[in-house]
């Protein structure tokens, strides 16, 4: 018996955000109203200042995204890329 | 010399607490250097992680056989070599493996070189046109 055990959530998402300090995940639950207002901003404000957002699904196929998936499961961030 | 001696005693202790103090401060300022190259191992530690989990299977044992992989551009469908770095790392080879072209893009910003190589791979295979749009180009020696 697992008494106490909360049971997971089926709808966990993660944004996973390359920063200087190697990354900064959020996790967020996709069937939470709030957490999921939080994440879209999130996904804006990141956009906004020039990241690039790329998800991921459960096959491993990762696509561009322009607008913020509230279905996706992992999304990464990574900055503007520039000429070097 | 009785009017020296209070003297060269008072630089002789000023010498002492100066020299603990300056042995104080080199203690200090290798402690500080240790946490900061622990913290940087910690952060290039992160990236290949990150990196690691990013992967195909196949580009996970290339990277571990060698520090680098193969992508597939998503437009051309040509073939990349991204090597382990931070800039001038990615090579367009032909379909014998041999490089024919360097491409040099980086995402902005300090960043480790797992997330940089990261950000690489998912540009050419999501996105290859606009990765290479912001790349110069330089040339390759060929082996």
């Amino acid at each position: 018996m697992f008494v106490g055990l909360a049971p997971r959530s089926m709808s966990m998402a993660t944004q996973i955000v390359m920063d200087h300090t190697g990354d900064t995940r959020h996790h967020f639950d996709a069937a939470d109203l709030e957490s999921l207002a939080k994440a879209e901003e999130r996904f804006k404000s990141l956009t906004a200042v020039g990241f690039t957002a790329a998800a991921r699904d459960s096959a491993g196929t990762v696509t561009l995204t322009r607008s913020f998936d509230p279905t996706a499961e992992e999304t990464l961030f990574f900055p503007r890329l520039v000429g070097g | 010399m009785s009017a020296i001696s209070p003297f060269l005693g008072r630089l002789i202790s000023v010498a002492r607490v100066s020299r603990r103090w300056l042995a104080e401060m080199v203690h200090w300022l290798r402690a500080i250097q240790e946490r900061h190259r622990s913290a940087a191992a910690i952060r290039e530690a992160r990236g290949i992680t990150l990196l690691h989990e990013w992967l195909s299977p196949q580009q996970k044992a290339q990277f571990d056989a060698s520090r680098s992989f193969d992508v597939v551009g998503s437009h051309t469908g040509k073939r990349y070599r991204i090597s382990f770095g931070r800039g001038t790392n990615v090579q367009e080879v032909d379909d014998t493996g041999r490089p024919v072209m360097g491409w040099c893009f980086v995402p902005s910003g300090e960043l480790v070189a797992g997330d940089v190589i990261l950000a690489q791979k998912v540009a050419l295979e999501t996105d290859e046109r606009g990765a290479l749009a912001v790349a110069n180009r330089f040339p390759v020696q060929v082996p």
